[in-house]
C-alpha cells in the first residue's frame, strides 16, 4: 500500500511539474519542441489537441530513450544495440557511431531460438530466396498462390491438429481481417477478454457487433503471463454453445510439451476450438500469421434475447481469445471456414501473400519442432525453454520480487510501479549490458508498470545467470524486491528421510 | 510502452480513482497541505483550517471539474474531448463508490470548520457566550463586515 501511496505521489509530482512546463512553454520562457501550429494558423481550428498530448510531452518524452532502441544485428540471444545520445532531453537523438555489442536479449519474443542468421532455416531459406525471389507481387486470390504455400498451409494444419489452414501475410491484419464482415458482424455479441491484444479490440469493433467485456480473472492473455483455463471455456462453450476463438500468438511454440500451444499444453482436443489463430512472429522466427479451422459438430447458432444475461456471466478467456455468439452468424460447418476466409476474408482479397523465403523459414522451423526432419533439435528447445522458464521466475522470486503470471508462462512481468523506475530500470539494465523492454501507464493500469521478460530457448543458464545477477543488483539499487513472501530456495539435492523440511520465516 | 495503444479499457481516466490506495493518497494529500498550512505561524487555526479548504476546493475544481478530456490519446475518437474528469468518471455511471467518496470528502472538511474555531472563539476571544448559531454567524460575520 506504501508503494501504491508513493507511485500516486510520484505521478501526482510529474503531472505538477507537467503543468508548470506548459506554462513556461506557453509563455515561452522555454524552447517548445513539440508540434504546434503556425502563428497564421492559430485562429484557425486548433489542428493539434494541447491537452491529450500532456502525457507524451512531459511523461513519455523524458524517458523516451528506452523505447525504439535501434538493433543491428538478428535479434536473438545476443544482440547489438546502437548506441544514442540526446542532448536536449529526449526530444533528438543523435547515433554516436558506437554498437554496443553483446547485449543479451530479454526482449525480443524469441521463444524457440529460431532467429538467428545460420543453420539450417536460414540455408533453406536463402535456397528458396534464389529460386523464388523475394517478392509476390499479388494477393493470394489472383496470382500470388505459390505452391509454398499451399505446402505451408497443410504444415500448419498438421501441426495443430485440425482440418485446415489459412496463413496471411502479416500477424495483425489475421485478427483484423477475419473479424470484419468475415466472421462477424451487427447482432453477434463478442465476449472479450479486458486484456486482449489491440488488433483483436481494434477488428471486434470494427465488425459492428455487439462487445463485452469481462475480467481478466485469473486466465490472462499470455502477454502478460499468465495462461487461459482453457478446460473451463471449452466447457461453457459447449454449454452455451457458442464459438471459441483462441488467439495464440504468444503461446504458439512456446507451451507445451510438444510445443503446439496452449491446446496442447492443457492435453485438449484441438477440435473443441472452432477458430485457432496464431501467428508466426514469436516463435517460428518468421512473420505471418495463419487460421485454423477445426472440425466440430456443427454449432446450431443461438439467437440471442434481449436480456440474455446468462452468456455474459464468468466466461474466460482464452489466451487473448474471444467468444463468439450469435444469430446470424454466416459460417455453418467448420471446415467449409477455411474455404469461406479464402474467399471472404479481406487479407486474401487485398493484401499481399507471405514471401517465398519467410514460408520456408516456417516450414523449416516448423518441422524442426515437429521432429519431421529427423532431429531432435525441435524437441530440445521446447524442454530447454521451458526450462529456463521455471529456473528464472523462481530465482526471481527468490530474490524477491513481484512477478505475475502463471508459472509456465515464458513471459515474465516484474512489476516496477513507480513512474521513475520504469526509465531508471531500462537505462540501468543497458548499462549492464542486457537490454528489456518495460511497459507503464496508460498501456497498464496507472500503478502497474512494469518490465516484461521473453525468455527464450536459445539462452543459455549462464547468460540467464548473469542476466539474473545484473537484475539482481539493478532491484537493490532501485529498491524493488517488494515482495514479502519470501519463497525458500529448493533443495536441490533429492528429498530423502534425513532431510528436514525447511519453513519458511 | 506504446502511448495511445488500443485496449479494452477505452479511457484509462475513468478507472484512476478507483484504483488501489488512492483514496488513500488522497486523503494524505490533504492532510499534508493541512500540515504545511499549520506550520506557517502567522495562521491561527481556524484559519489553517480554513485556508486548507479553500485550496482543496479550488484544486480539486481545477482538476476535477475545470480540466476537459484526457492528457493522453485515447481511441474512443474524443468522446471524452468535452467532458471534464468528473463526468468521466466511471463512464458517467453516478453514485459510484468514488463519487460519493469525493463528494463526501469536501462536506467533512468544511464541517471541520466550525468545532476548531468554535471552541477557539468561546474560550478565547469572547467573553459572552452566545448561543452556537449566533456564534457561527459571528464568526463570519468579520468576513461581512463591509457589506
Amino acid at each position: 500500500m506504501l508503494v501504491a501511496v508513493l507511485t500516486y505521489v510520484g505521478y501526482g509530482v510529474l503531472t505538477l511539474f507537467g503543468y508548470l512546463r506548459d506554462f513556461l512553454r506557453h509563455w515561452r520562457i522555454e524552447k517548445c519542441h513539440h508540434a504546434t501550429e503556425r502563428e497564421e494558423q492559430k485562429d484557425f481550428v486548433s489542428l493539434y489537441q494541447d491537452f491529450e498530448n500532456f502525457y507524451t510531452r512531459n511523461l513519455y518524452m523524458r524517458i523516451r530513450d528506452n523505447w525504439n532502441r535501434p538493433i543491428c544485428s538478428v535479434p536473438g540471444a545476443k544482440v547489438d544495440i546502437m548506441e544514442r545520445q540526446s542532448h536536449d532531453y529526449n526530444w533528438s537523438f543523435k547515433y554516436t557511431g558506437n554498437i554496443i555489442k553483446g547485449v543479451i536479449n530479454m526482449g525480443s519474443y524469441n521463444y524457440l531460438g529460431f532467429a538467428r542468421n545460420d543453420g539450417s532455416c536460414q540455408e533453406a531459406a536463402a535456397r528458396v530466396l534464389e529460386k523464388y525471389g523475394v517478392g509476390v507481387c499479388s494477393t493470394r486470390q489472383e496470382i500470388g498462390n505459390l505452391d509454398k504455400h499451399e505446402e505451408l498451409e497443410k504444415l500448419v494444419a498438421d501441426f495443430l491438429g485440425v482440418e485446415a489452414a489459412m496463413t496471411y501475410g502479416m500477424g495483425f491484419a489475421t485478427i483484423f481481417s477475419m473479424n470484419i464482415r468475415a466472421l462477424v458482424g451487427k447482432g453477434c455479441l463478442i465476449l472479450s477478454d479486458e486484456l486482449n491484444h489491440a488488433s483483436l479490440v481494434l477488428g471486434a469493433r470494427l465488425s459492428g457487433a455487439t462487445i463485452r467485456i469481462f475480467k481478466h480473472n485469473s486466465e490472462c492473455a499470455i502477454m502478460e503471463g499468465s495462461i487461459v483455463r482453457l478446460p473451463e471455456v471449452i466447457a461453457l462453450k459447449k454449454k452455451y454453445k457458442a464459438y471459441l476463438y483462441l488467439d495464440e500468438a504468444h503461446s504458439i511454440g512456446a507451451l507445451g510439451p510438444s510445443g503446439r500451444g496452449v491446446v496442447d499444453y492443457f492435453g485438449l482436443d484441438p477440435k473443441d476450438v472452432d477458430v485457432m489463430m496464431g501467428t508466426f512472429t514469436k516463435s517460428f522466427g518468421a512473420s505471418g500469421g495463419y487460421i485454423g479451422g477445426k472440425k466440430s459438430s456443427a454449432p446450431v447458432p443461438v439467437p440471442l434475447k434481449g436480456g440474455d444475461h446468462e452468456l455474459w456471466k464468468k466466461s474466460t478467456d482464452v489466451a487473448s481469445g474471444f467468444r463468439i455468439a450469435s444469430n446470424n452468424l454466416p459460417l455453418c460447418i467448420p471446415q467449409e471456414l477455411i474455404d469461406y476466409l479464402r474467399t471472404h476474408s479481406h487479407s486474401a482479397v487485398y493484401a499481399t501473400s507471405l514471401s517465398p523465403p519467410v514460408v520456408e523459414q516456417i516450414i523449416t522451423s516448423m518441422k524442426c519442432i515437429m521432429g519431421h526432419d529427423g532431429t531432435s533439435i525441435g524437441k530440445e528447445c521446447v524442454q530447454q525453454l521451458a526450462e529456463n522458464t521455471r529456473y528464472f521466475r523462481r530465482r526471481l522470486k527468490e530474490m524477491g520480487f513481484i512477478i505475475y503470471g502463471n508459472e509456465d508462462s515464458p513471459v515474465v512481468p516484474l512489476m516496477l510501479y513507480m513512474p521513475a523506475k520504469i526509465g531508471a530500470f531500462g537505462r540501468e539494465m543497458l548499462k549492464r549490458n542486457i537490454g528489456v523492454v518495460v511497459v507503464g501507464f496508460p498501456a497498464t493500469p496507472i500503478i502497474e508498470s512494469r518490465a516484461r521478460f521473453c525468455l527464450s530457448a536459445a539462452h543459455t543458464k549462464e547468460m540467464l545467470d548473469t542476466a539474473l545477477k545484473e537484475i539482481s543488483e539493478v532491484g537493490d539499487l532501485l529498491q524493488l524486491k517488494y515482495s514479502r513472501h519470501r519463497l525458500v530456495p529448493l533443495l536441490d539435492r533429492p528429498f530423502d528421510e534425513t532431510t528436514y523440511e525447511e519453513t519458511e520465516d | 510502452m506504446n502511448v495511445g495503444v488500443a485496449h479494452s479499457e477505452v479511457n484509462p481516466n475513468t478507472r484512476v480513482m478507483n484504483s488501489r490506495g488512492m483514496w488513500l493518497t488522497y486523503a494524505l494529500g490533504v492532510g499534508l497541505l493541512h500540515i504545511v498550512l499549520l506550520s506557517i505561524p502567522f495562521f491561527s487555526v481556524p484559519v489553517a483550517w480554513t485556508l486548507t479548504n479553500i485550496i482543496h476546493n479550488l484544486g480539486m475544481y481545477v482538476f476535477l471539474h475545470a480540466v476537459k478530456g484526457t492528457p493522453f490519446e485515447t481511441p474512443d475518437q474524443g468522446k471524452a474531448r468535452l467532458l471534464t474528469h468528473w463526468e468521466q468518471l466511471d463512464y458517467g455511471v453516478q453514485f459510484t463508490s468514488s463519487r460519493k467518496f469525493f463528494t463526501i470528502s469536501p462536506i467533512i472538511l468544511v464541517l471541520q470548520i466550525v468545532p476548531t474555531s468554535f471552541s477557539l472563539y468561546m474560550n478565547v476571544l469572547s467573553p459572552t457566550h452566545l448561543p452556537p448559531g449566533q456564534a457561527l454567524l459571528s464568526c463570519f460575520s468579520q468576513y461581512f463586515i463591509h457589506v
